[in-house]
């Protein structure tokens, strides 16, 4: 990715997650972590994720269900990380 | 397997297989029968710098790729799973610890770990709770001074407990799993050795129980909610990679004594290595050792790279080499005869001890399940990449 731009964070992060729940339908704004929608591997999964693809690094003081409950919450988080820093 | 190893690699694992040769095997099966490694041979670990592997160099720790900590723990695994299981547990903690401690937990913990000062233990089964987390009644509830907690609860079969100066110690506060560390010499913690087990007698296993034990806030580690999602994970991930490196070592011992003792042993004019049913086994053992440091490999180095694959990885690494390992030690068995029976012969021990990395760190059956599902979802998302895009 060349850019910190909104659209382009959420639609990457959007293509992980739907690639990694066991419904064919997930709206952005969907409860991740509703039981039977990941398996248990999906909370660490997520989180190398986006410190990979990004260059973040998710600490203790990240630790909030905000920042990962859905593709919203989980790209509000990222660009909040980004903090206007290209990626 | 060491074509796959860059130069330091392989140079790093020609020093383990020495440090094994020379302080590892002469001893653990007087280590097996003491039920206990002796401190002197912790101190030969920690000296090596071994106990540190994966701690970065800023904390006193070797800094080193986790491909080279596999080696590590094949290496050691070869001679001895007990005493590399002291390393699997030091890993769990202190890599917990490096992705979740706070600055001063960091600073605090992680050079004592990496010097070996202070042996960690990770206690998360419980008599009645092993991979069920959801089962665990180990309860930490507020006590009103600073933030702390008071710690209640039991814990099983945690490995190093005999020994271990800190215990990270998970359990539900007001049903919101947390992580804390416990010191060994905290009041109303009452650590009580496990003897006797089939195999890994050496590793320290012990039962923990928590009477009122004051937690200083300070010791929680990550925040309440996150233990068994984002804490647990990290360490069990660990002991993971380093549980399925180990057992590929005692598969790699397997078929080295098994060889040796085949090419050695004479059956009438002709060598037990000439008997086809024997080179079947053999086949079996060499095929299976291949199969099993490649998978080691790969989950090593998918972590080194950081890849979200990487706990998948690990599962498949680890559900290969227990088994396979648990296969070869019942060939090397069979191969030895009655003097594989005898605890004078290793493969006695080895063959204990395979059966044990099939259970820990999660038994086959738990990797079974969790694979079963990630595979499942691999072929969902293949499909879904054939179908056509949904319309705006």
């Amino acid at each position: 990715m060349s850019t910190n731009d909104p659209s382009q964070v959420k639609e990457v992060i959007r293509g992980f997650i739907a690639n990694s729940v066991n419904i064919d339908a997930l709206g952005d704004d969907e409860n991740l972590f509703e039981s039977g929608i990941v398996n248990s591997l999906f909370a660490m999964q997520l989180m190398t994720f986006i410190e990979r693809k990004f260059g973040i690094e998710v600490g203790m003081d990240d630790l909030e269900i905000e920042n990962f409950k859905s593709v919203s919450s989980t790209a509000a988080f990222v660009l909040k990380k980004l903090g206007g820093r290209p990626v | 397997m060491q074509t796959v190893l860059t130069a330091e690699q392989n140079r790093r694992y020609a020093e383990f297989q020495e440090f094994a040769a020379a302080h590892v095997a002469p001893f653990a099966g007087d280590w097996d029968r003491a039920q206990q490694v002796p401190p002197s041979a912790i101190a030969q670990l920690s000296r090596a710098g071994y106990l540190g592997a994966t701690i970065p160099l800023q904390f006193g720790g070797r800094g080193w790729d986790v491909v080279t900590f596999g080696l590590l723990n094949e290496a050691l695994g070869r001679s001895d799973s007990a005493f590399t299981g002291i390393l699997t547990v030091q890993a769990m903690i202190s890599m917990a610890l490096l992705k979740w401690g706070t600055g001063d937990q960091r600073s605090r913990w992680l050079p004592a770990l990496a010097r070996g000062e202070v042996i960690g233990a990770f206690a998360l089964t419980e008599p009645e709770a092993g991979s069920d987390l959801q089962a665990m009644t180990t309860q930490f509830r507020r006590s009103g001074r600073d933030g702390g907690l008071i710690l209640n609860g039991e814990k099983k079969w945690i490995s190093c407990g005999q020994m271990a100066g800190v215990f990270l110690v998970f359990g539900n506060l007001e049903q919101e799993p947390t992580a804390c560390l416990v010191p060994r010499e905290s009041d109303g913690f009452e650590i009580e050795p496990i003897q006797d087990l089939l195999g890994f007698r050496a590793a320290g296993l012990a039962r923990l129980r928590f009477h009122d034990v004051a937690i200083p806030a300070a010791n929680i580690i990550g925040k309440p909610g996150f233990a068994f999602s984002h804490v647990a994970p990290v360490g069990l991930h660990y002991g993971r990679i380093s549980t399925a490196c180990s057992a590929a070592g005692l598969l790699r011992g397997c078929l080295e004594e098994s060889t040796d003792y085949a090419a050695a042993r004479k059956l009438g004019a002709q060598r037990v290595a000439d008997l086809g049913m024997i080179q079947s086994m053999i086949a079996r053992m060499g095929a299976d050792l291949d199969a099993a440091q490649l998978l080691c490999w790969s989950a090593c180095r998918a972590e080194d790279d950081h890849l979200p694959e990487a706990l998948t990885k690990a599962f498949v690494a680890k559900y290969f080499a227990s088994q396979a390992a648990v296969r070869a030690a019942g060939s090397a068995v069979q191969i030895h005869g009655a003097a594989g029976c005898h605890e004078s012969s290793p493969v006695a021990r080895f063959y204990r001890g395979a059966k044990i990395m099939e259970i820990i760190e999660g038994t086959t059956q738990v990797h079974e399940r969790i694979l079963g599902q990630c595979f499942v979802q691999d072929a969902v998302k293949r499909q879904r990449a054939r179908l056509p895009p949904m319309p705006p």
